[in-house]
């Protein structure tokens, strides 16, 4: 061994001859930008960035000038030169730094769409459809949210590709580079195969479909202004398990911030099906005049804290999201604020699905300017439904009794009150054909010793099959959410499968809390709390002999995440 | 199943399992006399990339996964396997299992790590 150890440092400076190493190395860094970038005009961030990215004769820094994100993608990469590159910035201005970076090299409301689901942590299905390689190159490690809220130039893909390379070396090997050898048959449409790897494919798509300059980014940017959203707005959302949410929310400008895009709100909305009551106060910053990142709680309770990630819309009349709280952002409730003016509005009802010969039905309805003295004739439900009483009115809220004839034609109904229309409100069906449970699939993890929970809540919903009276067919109606009773039932993976004695359990409101995280000594090989379970819904149509119906859904219980890459800072 | 007889203990348990008419979902391909089961669903947020993944097994199960997580946590810390999953020695977190001899007896002593 030693003899084979001086032997390679005999030969070293020959070898060191034969290849001589280039005079001045290029370093990434150096590579020249063949695209035109945008100029930084901040003082801030020259000051914070400059010392490691120059500017160059046109005011355009090194790498920055070369790329768009949204606010969460700023705060990412300044996370990183904090953490990695030894960057100083005290909380301010990195705060700054992202609020002038997003808003300008951002994205366009356009641009910024498709990836919402990323910034409002959403647990949905997604598929690339534009490129498959480069679509598995990146989810092999995350999601593909990330890369649709990247704009580049082509040398900063390859940098960023790069860049990934350095701090993970392995993923040549998991994901980047292509194993086995290189084909040499050509592929069935009888072209020469296509031999790069997948990350130089992966290259080549994205420099193409997410550039730095863009129509779109060229047209907001010039347009964007921070924008006026002071005043009432009014709140319709929808939280698994909980049901349909209405309220408003007061908007006012943030009287201690120097610019016009920060905000102070004032929430309150209830849950329609329990009554519950819940008032909120929050902040929030506006990225780009569009991208709403705030947080709000109930007074004084921190633990109440939930995040808010709204788009607006241009019309500046509509913002539509998330808000959610949980160690893994998986409580939420889906919103949609409009901005409430003089006229009557409808918001929605608190159980939407009618049934056919029901009798002194209560119905309320959630709105905003509702006349406070209505009619029976004011209120028009169409066809089938009449209306017997008005039990109570508020600018609000209108509770009605109606009765549906037994006849009626089955399907949706507008909903008509004093000139205000809402399509679909609600829905007329004879009987529930079938339920289904909601998320078809759902994911929760081990915690509560070290590491945090990840709770699953799931929801059951009717259907009916519809005029046609055949099920999974396009006039199903879907009736809203349903009481049911919840139970586990094992997911057999295995023969002796135990998952259901030791993942966790299932409230009577389809809340899975997982068991604790950590090795447990009473499983065998001293596993995790982890398994896979069904979850099942089991509805009984009241003082029906029929049989009842079940749904399931599939839960997988898991272990914790060690890293954690949000950034819930853009929101404070 | 006429012509044929179990002649060992784990035809006998799946003998016993099919008689109990349940349903067996993961980690089977199909064939009769079940057909081929719908794909599992695997929940975003779970990482594909590996066999087992971190999240969820090929089947999109949790039977397959390394087991307790906590044995393999060091392999994956040192090597960088998991990226966005566990912290990375060589840049992120380069002490992060200085507490802990051994993972499996000492997971409490790491911490969650916020890049």
């Amino acid at each position: 061994m030693r003899l084979l150890a001086s032997l390679a440092l005999a030969l070293l400076p020959l070898l060191a001859q034969q290849s001589p190493p280039p005079a001045n190395p290029e370093k990434d860094s150096d590579k020249k930008e063949a695209e035109d970038g945008f100029p930084v005009t901040s003082d801030l961030v020259k000051k914070s960035c400059g010392p490691c990215h120059p500017a160059d004769e046109k005011g355009r820094l090194s790498r920055i000038s070369f790329r768009r994100t949204t606010p969460e993608g700023w705060q990412q990469t300044i996370k990183r030169m904090v953490s990695l590159v030894g960057v100083k910035l005290d909380p301010e201005e990195a705060r700054q730094t992202v609020r002038y970076l997003a808003n300008h090299h951002g994205l366009a409301p356009e641009e910024a769409k498709p990836g919402m689901f990323e910034v409002e942590r959403r647990m949905i299905d997604y598929k690339y459809p534009a490129d498959n390689d480069t679509e598995q190159t990146c989810i092999k490690c995350h999601s593909f949210g990330r890369v649709l809220l990247q704009r580049r130039t082509r040398t900063e893909w390859e940098l960023l590709l790069a860049m990934h390379r350095g701090y993970y070396p392995l993923i040549d090997f998991q994901a980047f580079r292509r194993t086995g050898p290189p084909q040499t048959e050509p592929g069935p449409d009888g072209r020469p195969p296509d031999n790069r790897h997948p990350m130089d494919k992966a290259i080549a798509h994205l420099s193409s479909a997410f550039p730095l300059r863009t129509a779109e980014w060229s047209s907001w940017s010039a347009n964007v202004r921070p924008p006026k959203l002071e005043g009432r707005w009014m709140l319709s959302g929808h939280q698994t398990g909980k049901g349909p949410v209405y309220g408003e929310v007061e908007i006012h400008r943030n009287p201690s911030a120097r610019d016009g895009d920060e905000f102070v709100t004032s929430i309150r909305y209830l849950y329609a099906r329990t009554g519950q009551n819940v008032r909120r106060t929050g902040k929030a910053i506006l990225y780009t005049g569009f991208q709403w990142r705030g947080r709000s709680m109930e007074a004084g309770a921190g633990q109440t804290a939930m995040r808010e990630v709204m788009f607006l819309e241009r019309n500046q009349r509509e913002m539509s999201g998330r808000w959610f709280s949980g160690a893994y952002d998986e409580t939420g409730i889906d919103v949609r604020l409009e901005r409430a003016g003089k006229d009557a509005m409808i918001l929605g009802l608190d159980r939407n699905a009618l049934q056919t010969g029901a009798r002194d039905r209560e119905v309320s309805i959630y709105g905003a300017n509702l006349p406070l003295k209505p009619q029976p004739s004011d209120v028009d439900f169409g066809p089938g439904v009449t209306l017997k009483r008005i039990t109570q009115a508020s600018e609000n809220r209108i509770t009605v009794l109606a009765d549906v004839a037994a006849d009626a034609k089955i399907g949706p109904r507008d909903l008509v009150i004093a000139g205000a229309l809402k399509a679909n409100a609600a829905v007329v069906f004879d009987k529930v054909d079938a339920i289904k449970v909601r998320p078809p699939s759902g994911m929760a993890r081990n915690g509560g010793n070290r590491f945090p929970k990840m709770y699953q809540q799931f929801e059951a919903v009717g259907y009916s099959n519809g005029p046609d009276g055949k099920p999974d067919t396009k006039d199903d109606l879907e009736l809203g959410m349903l009481d049911v009773a919840w139970s586990v039932e094992e997911y057999t993976a295995t023969f002796g499968d135990d998952d259901k004695e030791f993942a966790g359990s299932l409230d009577a409101e389809g809340l899975f809390t997982p068991a604790g995280d950590g090795p447990n000594p009473s499983r065998s090989g001293n596993r995790n709390n982890v398994g896979d379970l069904w979850i099942v819904a089991t509805y009984t149509t009241a003082g029906s002999n029929s049989k009842p119906l079940r749904a399931r859904a599939h839960l997988l219980v898991t272990v914790p995440l060690y890293i954690r890459f949000e950034q819930p800072e853009v929101s404070q | 199943m006429k012509h044929l007889r179990r002649v060992n203990r784990k035809a006998a348990r799946i003998e016993r399992h099919l008689d109990e008419q349940r349903d067996v979902v993961a980690l089977q391909r199909g064939g009769p006399p079940q057909g081929a089961p719908p794909r599992p669903h695997i929940p975003l947020g779970c990482s594909l990339l590996f066999s087992p993944g971190w999240e969820a097994d090929s089947s999109g199960g949790a039977a397959g996964l390394c087991q307790p997580v906590e044995r393999d946590l060091f392999d994956c810390h040192l090597g960088c396997f998991w990226p966005a999953q566990v912290p990375d020695q060589l840049n992120h977190s380069p002490d992060w299992t200085s507490k802990c001899a051994a993972a499996q007896k000492d997971w409490r002593k790491i911490d969650l790590i916020f890049p």
